[in-house]
């Protein structure tokens, strides 16, 4: 007892200490007005002063939703999302929590975006919002697009395009696989217009289909252009469902093909020189800048990683891309949508219509794929395995791992890896254009 | 929205959206194989010479199995007749 009154003594002598310093900054103007409150304290008995300091408590704060409240961004708060909202958030990113350390979905980034959405749920902190360390997070690097762009930077260092230049054709299952991200934008817009629950706008149906695309930083960028509110929620199932790729794909893969057909054998692909490597970026970048600007961003950050990487010469940088810068950002990319996880964000209908359709994006991509290869391999001249078209939902490297295990599963000497990987790169430049044709529609 | 029939929309969205990822990556695949090869042609990459040797020493060393097989196989003979 002797010590909570001399600590609180001390208190009293420095706030009545520091006062003078305090008034003399007056530019502040929410300092001033602690002043007055400590000078208030000053007067107040000891029970007054814990009933004061119990109002300022995460408990009360929970037990006591007011009306009119606002978020940290000065956006109103039902009672519900000041309340329980928050406390079934907390509990969803636990889950996410074990879903990422004990089940290893993604947890590189989902561990980050699970603790953002923590924070975002504490009541009264001002984490997420602006001057917030979070807020500060979103509004430098999400808000503006930046760190997705820096991803894609890392992406593109760490890619070997060396298996599509090989066999270039490939390139077309991933471009048959996106068809899951406009095949669920058309369920988007079906569900918001013949359903009363859910009502997307063609926005918001173009931001959620991008999870069909099977690739992080292209969701998170494409959201943040066409529906920002919906970020926490697309890309809590981007990521996930990425995760998921290993349960979700290889039923359908098995629907759509035979025994016999898991069983083809490819030809080995041939090996790739240095020129044509160090083409590679420049030719697709040049396309994009011919076709699509839109999509140069993304394509532009892919190729100029990948041209770093391959000219040999700025090892450094491109090992720097690779590692210390993407895992930099991805921190703070991480944390930044995590603060899109706020109750009041999160806890909606709309959330249930996006995780639905993002499976359903990703089943419609993993099927054309699958049927693109089947065509493909009528036609070819060399045969083609219809289990690597599943592949083509970007989602490097574990759909051409998806693809490599189940046709091993028919046949345990067919190495589909690198074949795959074809299609699994071409796929992340497939949804990147996607991903520029939605946004020039909307410009 | 009102009377826009968003379905349609949707699928006009599709429409377009397809169209130019396959147009981009079909020209992206001739505008490869045309510089695999001009690369071929002009720039004959010492990577094809050592997968020839490797196939040489592969067919070498599937020649010189057979060698080995048909000595062993004679000082088998050889050691029986003794």
């Amino acid at each position: 007892m002797k010590n909570l009154i001399f600590v609180l003594l001390t208190f009293f002598a420095i706030s009545f200490l520091t006062n003078p310093l305090y008034a003399s900054s007056s530019e502040n103007s929410v300092q001033t007005q602690k002043v007055v409150k400590v000078d208030q304290h000053e007067v107040k008995s000891i029970s007054k002063m814990f009933s004061n300091f119990y109002k300022t408590t995460g408990i009360y704060a929970f037990l006591n939703p007011r009306d009119g409240a606002t978020n940290a961004l000065g956006e109103p708060l039902s009672k519900f999302a000041q309340s329980w909202g928050r406390v079934i958030m907390i509990f969803i990113t636990f889950l996410l929590f074990y879903l990422a350390i004990a089940k290893g979905f993604e947890p590189l980034l989902l561990l980050p975006i699970a603790f953002g959405g923590l924070l975002a749920n504490i009541p009264l902190a001002n984490i997420i919002g602006h001057g917030g360390f979070i807020g500060t997070l979103f509004d430098a690097g999400i808000k503006n697009e930046l760190f997705p762009l820096i991803i894609f930077m890392g992406v593109g260092a760490m890619t070997d395009f060396g298996p599509l230049i090989a066999n270039p054709k490939t390139a077309l299952l991933g471009a048959a696989a996106q068809f899951g991200i406009f095949g669920s934008l058309v369920g988007a817009v079906a569900l918001s217009q013949y359903t009363p629950l859910f009502d997307f706008t063609l926005k918001q149906a173009s931001a959620i289909s991008i999870i069909g695309g099977a690739d992080g930083p292209t969701s998170i960028f494409v959201a943040s252009k066409l529906s920002p509110d919906l970020m926490g929620a697309i890309a809590v199932a981007a990521y996930s469902y990425m995760a998921l790729v290993p349960i979700i794909q290889p039923p359908i893969m098995r629907l759509f093909t035979t025994k016999e057909e898991r069983a083809i054998k490819m030809v080995q692909l041939r090996e790739v020189g240095k020129i044509e490597k160090l083409m590679f970026p420049l030719t697709v970048l040049m396309l994009s800048i011919l076709i699509l600007p839109e999509s140069t961003p993304l394509i532009g950050a892919l190729t100029f990683g990948n041209f770093a990487r391959v000219s040999g010469v700025v090892d450094r940088l491109s090992g720097t891309m690779q590692n210390a810068l993407i895992n930099i950002v991805t921190i703070f990319l991480g944390l930044g949508v995590g603060s899109k996880l706020a109750a009041e964000k999160f806890l909606i209908a709309d959330t249930l219509g996006i995780l639905a359709l993002g499976l359903i994006a990703f089943a419609i991509g993993t099927a054309a794929g699958v049927l693109m290869a089947k065509i493909m391999n009528k036609f070819s001249k060399d045969p083609i395995n219809p289990l690597i078209g599943s592949a083509g939902v970007s989602a490097v490297p574990m759909a051409a791992r998806v693809s490599n295990k189940v046709g091993m599963e028919s046949d345990p000497t067919n190495m589909l890896l690198m074949h795959a990987m074809g299609p699994n790169v071409a796929g992340v430049i497939g949804s990147a254009v996607a991903a520029g044709v939605l946004l020039s529609i909307f410009k | 929205m009102g009377d826009v029939n968003l379905v349609v929309e949707g699928l006009k969205f599709m429409v377009l959206g397809m169209t130019t990822v396959f147009l981009f990556l079909m020209l992206m695949v001739f505008v490869l194989n045309v510089i695999s090869g001009i690369v071929k042609k002009y720039f004959p990459s010492k990577k094809v010479k050592p997968l020839h040797v490797r196939n040489q020493v592969a067919a070498n060393s599937d020649a010189d199995d057979e060698e080995i097989v048909a000595v062993i196989t004679a000082s088998i003979e050889q050691f029986r007749k003794h």
